[in-house]
C-alpha cells in the first residue's frame, strides 16, 4: 500500500522527535520553580505573605497554612470531621492571637480547598496552593491514597506536610523529608487487638490454639491490618492460625459466599478490617446467619451511632474495636480541655477523627513556634525533633525517623456492651471497662 | 521545481503543516517567554496528556464509531508498566512510557480483536465488562500494581516535572499528527467505507478487522502512553484510580463534550475538562456532577457535533465558509447541528464528523 | 455439605434480587434498544425514596411498593417526554441514548448529594435480621421476601407481556415499529409506557436493595453493570431469559469462592460478560446482535 510513504512519514516523525526531545528546555532546569515569585501568577483572593527567598529574616503578617478535604464525594463524611478538627486548632490558636514566633505573636489562618475525594485534584490543589498561595505549611487531607498522592507534591516543593488522614506505612516508606503523620500504623492496630486477645488467651478464655478468619478490605488499610494480624500470629508461634484469609472490595453487597467460608472453617476468632458501610452490611448479614465467634472484631469500626442505629446494640454487643482517640480518654488535662471546647464549638462529642486532625494542627503550630520561624526548612527541623504534649495515647507525639516520620504509639481497644456503651477495655491504664471474652452470645448456640 | 504543495504527501495541506509547526512553536515558548508560575505551567502539561488522550480514546470512538468505556484498562497498563520498568531499569522514562504504550496497545488488541465484531451498544456494554474486570484482577495482582497501596516512583532522579510540559507537548503534537494522518489518508477513507457499510467495503478489499484492530492497537498505545505519563507526573499511581470506572468515563466526557470525530473536539473536550475540574469544582464542588451530566444531555439534544461543532456553527454565522468536503469527512452527514439521518445499515452505531 | 447447601441457597436468592434489578434495562433495551444508563441512578433513587418514607414517616419498605413504583413509572414518563423520546431510534441512536441517559445519571447522583450528603444510609426495620431455618440452613428472612418479589414480578410481568393487548402491542413494537404503526399501534405511546415501566422495575429494585445493603448516591454503579451482564447473559428474548440469566451470574458469584480468592469472585460477572458477548453473542439463550 503506501508502504515506503508510511516509512518516510514515520522516519521523519521519529527523527523530529528525537530532535525535539533533544531540546527539551528545563533539562538544564535543575529546581523546580520559586514559590510565589514568579510574574504571572493569579493569586486566588489570597493575601501571599511575599515570596519566602526574600524574607527570611522577616515574619509576614500572618501565616497561611494550607489544606484540602474531601468535602464531597464519597469520603465526604469524615472530611467534614476533619474540617471540625482543624478550624477548633485554627480558633483556639488565634484567641490568644495566633502563633509565638520568635517574639512575634502572628495570626494563623486556614485556606481549605475541596478535594472532592479525587487524587489528582488533591494533587494539583495542593500544588496550587504551595505555588500560587504560597501557603507556609501544609496540613493533609483524608485517607491513604489521597495523602500518598498529595504528599508527593508536598516533597517535591520541599513544604512540610503534617497529616492525620494517612495511615498505611507505604506513605512513609518511602525516604520522604518532609511528610509528617500522626496516624499510628495500622499494623500496631492490628497488633493492639491481638495482645489483648492474648491476655484472653492466657487467662484461658480463649482457647489455645486459637484459630482465626481474617477478612480484609481490599485497601492499604485493609493490607496493613492483615499484615499486623499475620506477623503476630508468626511470632507468637502456635498460639494461632490463620484459617481463612480474604479479602473483599469495598461497598460489597452480598457477603454471604464470604460467611458460609468463614463458617465452614472453623474459626474462633473473627476479625475483619472495613469501612462502615461494609461494617454495617457484613455484620447484617452475619448475625441474621446466625453466626458468632469468641472474638469479633472490625478493625477501627465498632461503636459508631450509625452502626448502632443499623444493627440495634444486640446487633453490635462485645464487637471489639480499637482507635487511635476515644473522647473517654478525655478525664483530665489537655484531653479534657480539647473534649470541652469541641462540645462547646459543636455540641458533640468528638471522635477520634476530630481529634487526629486537631493534634496534626497543634503540632504544626507546636513546630512554628519551637522553630522560631516559618522558613520551611526549619519548620521541618523542628517537626522532626518534636516532642509534644498530646491527646493521643502515650501522651507524647513525637515523628521517629525511623518510622519514616509516622508516629507510633498504642490504640485504645473499645469493646460494645448489650447496654448502648462502648468502655475502653486497653490499655489498662486508660481502661474505663472490662473486656468480655469469649462472646457471651455464643454460648447460647 | 515543485512547489511546497505538489512536494507534501497528499494527505497533507501546507496549511494544515503551518499551523501545526506554529503551534508548536508557540505552545513551546510559550512559558519561556509568559514565565508563567508552576502550578499553571504543570497543569499544563497535565492538559496536553489528556488532549492526546482524548484524541486517542476518539480513534475508537469517533473513526471507528464504537464507544469504549474500558479505556481505562489501557491507561492503567501503560502506567503500571512504564513505572515498573522504570523502578526495575534505570531506563530514560521516554523509554518507559513508549514501552508501557506498547503492551497497552498489545492489551487492547487482546480484547478488542474479538469484541470489536459487536455492534450498537454491545460493544460499550462490552468494554465496561473489560474495564471492570481489569480493575479487579489488577486491584489484586500485588507483584505489579502493589494492589492496593500502589506503587511510588521516586522523585529524586525521576522526571523532572518541569520538562514534562514539553514532553506532553511533543506527545500531544503526535496524537494531532497521527489524527489528521488517520483521518486525511486512505486509512481514513477505509474507516469512512467501513462505517457506510462493511460489506461493500469488504467487496473493495477494506478489511474491517484489519482496520479496526489498527485503530484499537493505536489508541491503546497512545492511552497507555497517557498513563505512563500520569504516572511520571504524580510520581504515584494505585489501581483504583488508574482502572477505575470514572477513569474511563473522563476519557467519553472529554471527547463527547468536545465534539467526537474531529480533531478540535477532543482537544477542547479535555482543556473544558481540565479547567472545570480545577477552577470551577474549587467553587462549587457540590455541583460538578451534575454540571458534567447537563452538559452532556444538552450536547446530545443539541448539538451532537459537541463544542467544537457549536464554535464551527457561530463562526458559519459569522461568515467563515468551510473548505469542501475532505475526504475522510463528513459521513454520510447533515451539516452541523441534529442529529444524524441514519441512511446506513440499522446496526451501524453513527456518529458524525464534522467537515473541515 | 452444610456449605455447599448454604451457596445454593445464598445463589438462588441472590439470583432473585439480581433478576429484579435487570427487568427494567432489560425490558427498555428490547423495546426501544436503549441502553438505560440511568437505571443506576433510578435505583439509587428508588432506595432513597424508600428510605425517606421509612424514616420521615415510618412507612414500612415492602408495604411502600404502591408508592414507590408509581412514583418511578411517573418518573420514567416524565423522563421519555421530557429527554429520551428526542433520540433517534434504532441503533443509530444506541451511542446517544447511552450519553445521555449517562448524563442523566450524573445530575441525578448531583442530586442525590445534595439532599442526602454522602453518607450511608441504611434502613433497619424489626425484623431486619430475622432469618428462618430450612434444612439447617438458615434463610435470611429480607433475603427470602425479596426473592419472592423478583418471582412474584417475573410473573406478572410475564402474563402482562403475553397476554394482555398492551403486552403484545410492545413487544410487537420490538420486533417492528413501523409495521405497527400500520396496524394502529401507537408506537410513541407504547414506548413512553415501556420506558416508564422500565423505570418502576428499578425503582422497585432501589426499594428492594434498601431493605438489604446500606447505599448512598453514587450506589447503583454496581447493580448496573450486574444488570448489564444479566441481559446479555439472558438475551433479550424474554423476562425468562433474564431470570435464568440472573440465575446463571448469582451461581457463578457465589460457587466462585470455592476456587477463587473472595475479591476475585467480583470480576467474575465481568469476565463471564466478555465471554459471552464474544463466544455466543446472543446471549446463552440465544438473539442475534453481531452485524
Amino acid at each position: 500500500m503506501l508502504t515506503r510513504k508510511r516509512q518516510r512519514i514515520s522516519g521523519a516523525a521519529l527523527l523530529s522527535l528525537l530532535l525535539l526531545s533533544a531540546c527539551a528546555p528545563g533539562q538544564q532546569g535543575s529546581e523546580p520553580e520559586e514559590p510565589a515569585a514568579t510574574a504571572g501568577s493569579e493569586a486566588a483572593g489570597s493575601e501571599a505573605p511575599g515570596s519566602e527567598a526574600d524574607v527570611a529574616a522577616d515574619l509576614p503578617d500572618e501565616i497561611v497554612v494550607g489544606a484540602t478535604l474531601p468535602l464531597t464525594g464519597e469520603e465526604s463524611r469524615i472530611g467534614g470531621f476533619y474540617k471540625e478538627g482543624y478550624e477548633l486548632a485554627f480558633e483556639l490558636e488565634n484567641e490568644d492571637g495566633g502563633l509565638e514566633v520568635g517574639d512575634q505573636t502572628v495570626p494563623i489562618r486556614l485556606e481549605l480547598l475541596d478535594d472532592t475525594t479525587n487524587q489528582a485534584t488533591a494533587v494539583s490543589l495542593a500544588e496550587r496552593l504551595i505555588t500560587q498561595n504560597g501557603v507556609n505549611a501544609l496540613l493533609g487531607t483524608y485517607s491513604t491514597s489521597l495523602v500518598e498522592a498529595q504528599s508527593t507534591a508536598a516533597e517535591q516543593n520541599q513544604i512540610p506536610y503534617v497529616n492525620g488522614g494517612g495511615a498505611a506505612t507505604s506513605i512513609y516508606a518511602r525516604g520522604y523529608q518532609w511528610v509528617f503523620g500522626n496516624l499510628a500504623p495500622i499494623e500496631l492496630l492490628a497488633e493492639t487487638e491481638m495482645t489483648w486477645i492474648e491476655e484472653q488467651q492466657e487467662a484461658g478464655n480463649l482457647p489455645t490454639p486459637a484459630k482465626i478468619a481474617v477478612v480484609w478490605e481490599n485497601t492499604s488499610h485493609g493490607k496493613d491490618f492483615q499484615k499486623g494480624i499475620t506477623d503476630f500470629v508468626e511470632a507468637s508461634e502456635g498460639d494461632y492460625e490463620i484459617v481463612v484469609d480474604e479479602s473483599f472490595e469495598l461497598n460489597g453487597r452480598d457477603f454471604s459466599a464470604l460467611l458460609s467460608e468463614v463458617r465452614a472453617s472453623g474459626a474462633d476468632l473473627f476479625m475483619v478490617d472495613a469501612h462502615l458501610p461494609d461494617y454495617i452490611t457484613m455484620q447484617r448479614q452475619y448475625t441474621t446467619a446466625g453466626m458468632c465467634h469468641d472474638v469479633i472484631t472490625y478493625g477501627a469500626r465498632g461503636p459508631e451511632a450509625d452502626a448502632r442505629e443499623a444493627l440495634g446494640d444486640e446487633g453490635v454487643a462485645y464487637i471489639l474495636s480499637a482507635v487511635w482517640w476515644n473522647a473517654q480518654l478525655g478525664a483530665e488535662g489537655i484531653n479534657k480541655e480539647f473534649v470541652d471546647a469541641f462540645t462547646a464549638k459543636y455540641d458533640k462529642e468528638p471522635e477520634w477523627y476530630h481529634a487526629v486532625s486537631y493534634e496534626a494542627a497543634r503540632a504544626l503550630f507546636t513546630a512554628i513556634q519551637e522553630a522560631g520561624s516559618v522558613e520551611p526548612e526549619a519548620v521541618r527541623d523542628a517537626l522532626a525533633a518534636l516532642e509534644m504534649e498530646s491527646l493521643l495515647p502515650g501522651g507524647t507525639l513525637t515523628f521517629p525517623e525511623e518510622a519514616g516520620f509516622q508516629a507510633q504509639y498504642p490504640f485504645v481497644v473499645q469493646q460494645n456492651t448489650p447496654e448502648g456503651e462502648s468502655p475502653i477495655i486497653y490499655p489498662e491504664d486508660a481502661a474505663t471497662g472490662e473486656g468480655v471474652a469469649p462472646n457471651p452470645n455464643c454460648a447460647e448456640g | 521545481m515543485r512547489t511546497l504543495r505538489q512536494r507534501l504527501p497528499e494527505w497533507l495541506t501546507p496549511w494544515a503543516l503551518v499551523a501545526f509547526l506554529g503551534g508548536l512553536g508557540a505552545l513551546y515558548v510559550a512559558p519561556l517567554v509568559l514565565g508563567t508560575g508552576a502550578y499553571l505551567h504543570n497543569l499544563m502539561g497535565l492538559t496536553f496528556m489528556f488532549v492526546a488522550g482524548a484524541l486517542a480514546w476518539n480513534w475508537v470512538g469517533g473513526y471507528v464509531g464504537q464507544i469504549s468505556f474500558g479505556h481505562a484498562a489501557m491507561f492503567g497498563v501503560g502506567g503500571f508498566v512504564s513505572a515498573r520498568i522504570l523502578l526495575a531499569t534505570g531506563m530514560p522514562f521516554v523509554v518507559g512510557w513508549i514501552v508501557g504504550g506498547l503492551v497497552a496497545g498489545l492489551f487492547a488488541l487482546l480484547w478488542g480483536h474479538p469484541t470489536l465484531r459487536l455492534r450498537g451498544p454491545y460493544f460499550a456494554i462490552a468494554t465496561i465488562g473489560v474495564g471492570e474486570a481489569t480493575r479487579l484482577i489488577m486491584t489484586y495482582w500485588e507483584p505489579f500494581t502493589g494492589g492496593a497501596s500502589g506503587v511510588s516512583l521516586p522523585i529524586q532522579g525521576g522526571v523532572n516535572k518541569y520538562s514534562l510540559y514539553w514532553y506532553g507537548l511533543y506527545f500531544m503534537a503526535a496524537a494531532v499528527a497521527v489524527s489528521y494522518y488517520l483521518r486525511k489518508s486512505r486509512i481514513g477513507l477505509g474507516l469512512l467505507a467501513i462505517k457506510s457499510d462493511v460489506e461493500a467495503a469488504g467487496d473493495v478489499g477494506v478489511s474491517a478487522t484489519y482496520y479496526q484492530d489498527l485503530m484499537l492497537f493505536l489508541s491503546g498505545t497512545f492511552v497507555g502512553i497517557a498513563g505512563a505519563f500520569y504516572a511520571s507526573y504524580f510520581s504515584f499511581i494505585e489501581p483504583g484510580d488508574m482502572f477505575g470506572f470514572q477513569r474511563s468515563i473522563s476519557f467519553v466526557l472529554m471527547t463527547v463534550i468536545g465534539g467526537i470525530g474531529t480533531i478540535l473536539g477532543p482537544a477542547l473536550g479535555a482543556v473544558i475538562f481540565v479547567i472545570l475540574q480545577e477552577f470551577l469544582i474549587a467553587s462549587y464542588p457540590e455541583l460538578y456532577l451534575g454540571m458534567y451530566g447537563g452538559l452532556i444531555i444538552l450536547i446530545i439534544l443539541f448539538e451532537p457535533l459537541g463544542l467544537s461543532g457549536l464554535l464551527v456553527r457561530i463562526a458559519r454565522r459569522a461568515g467563515y465558509r468551510p473548505r469542501g468536503q475532505v475526504a475522510g469527512g463528513g459521513v454520510g452527514s447533515a451539516a452541523a447541528g441534529g442529529p444524524a439521518a441514519t441512511s446506513e445499515a440499522e446496526t451501524t452505531p453513527h456518529m458524525v464528523e464534522e467537515k473541515t | 455439605m452444610d456449605q455447599f447447601l448454604s451457596l445454593v441457597v445464598s445463589a438462588v436468592l441472590l439470583a432473585g434480587l439480581y433478576a429484579a434489578m435487570a427487568y427494567g434495562l432489560g425490558l427498555i433495551y428490547g423495546v426501544l434498544r436503549i441502553v438505560n444508563l440511568a437505571h443506576g441512578g433510578v435505583i439509587m433513587a428508588g432506595a432513597y425514596t424508600t428510605w425517606v418514607l421509612f424514616t420521615r414517616f415510618g412507612i414500612d419498605p415492602y408495604l411502600a411498593i404502591p408508592i414507590v413504583v408509581p412514583l418511578a413509572f411517573l418518573f420514567g414518563v416524565a423522563l421519555y417526554k421530557g429527554l429520551v423520546r428526542f433520540l433517534p431510534r434504532g441503533a443509530a441512536g444506541g451511542v446517544q441514548s447511552l450519553l445521555l441517559l449517562f448524563g442523566v445519571w450524573l445530575v441525578m447522583q448531583n442530586v442525590a448529594y445534595l439532599l442526602f450528603s454522602g453518607n450511608d444510609q441504611a434502613i433497619r426495620t424489626s425484623y431486619s435480621t430475622r432469618g428462618l431455618s430450612l434444612l439447617g440452613v438458615i434463610i435470611p428472612l429480607n433475603r427470602l421476601v425479596v426473592f419472592v418479589i423478583g418471582l412474584l414480578t417475573l410473573a406478572v410481568l410475564h402474563v402482562l407481556l403475553t397476554r394482555t393487548y398492551f403486552g403484545k402491542a410492545i413487544r410487537a413494537v420490538a420486533q417492528n415499529p413501523d409495521s405497527c404503526t400500520l396496524v394502529g399501534i401507537d408506537v410513541e405511546r407504547i414506548y413512553t409506557v415501556t420506558f416508564a415501566l422500565g423505570t418502576a422495575l428499578a425503582g422497585l429494585a432501589g426499594l428492594l436493595l434498601s431493605t438489604l445493603f446500606a447505599f448512598n448516591p453514587s450506589a447503583g454503579a454496581v447493580e448496573l453493570l450486574k444488570s448489564f451482564v444479566i441481559v446479555v447473559l439472558g438475551g433479550l428474548g424474554s423476562v425468562v431469559g433474564i431470570a435464568l440469566g440472573a440465575l446463571v451470574l448469582a451461581t457463578v458469584e457465589v460457587f466462585s469462592i470455592l476456587v477463587l480468592p473472595s475479591f476475585l469472585t467480583s470480576a467474575v460477572g465481568f469476565v463471564l460478560l466478555v465471554l459471552v458477548l464474544v463466544f455466543r453473542p446472543g446471549g446463552l439463550f440465544g438473539q442475534r446482535v453481531l452485524s
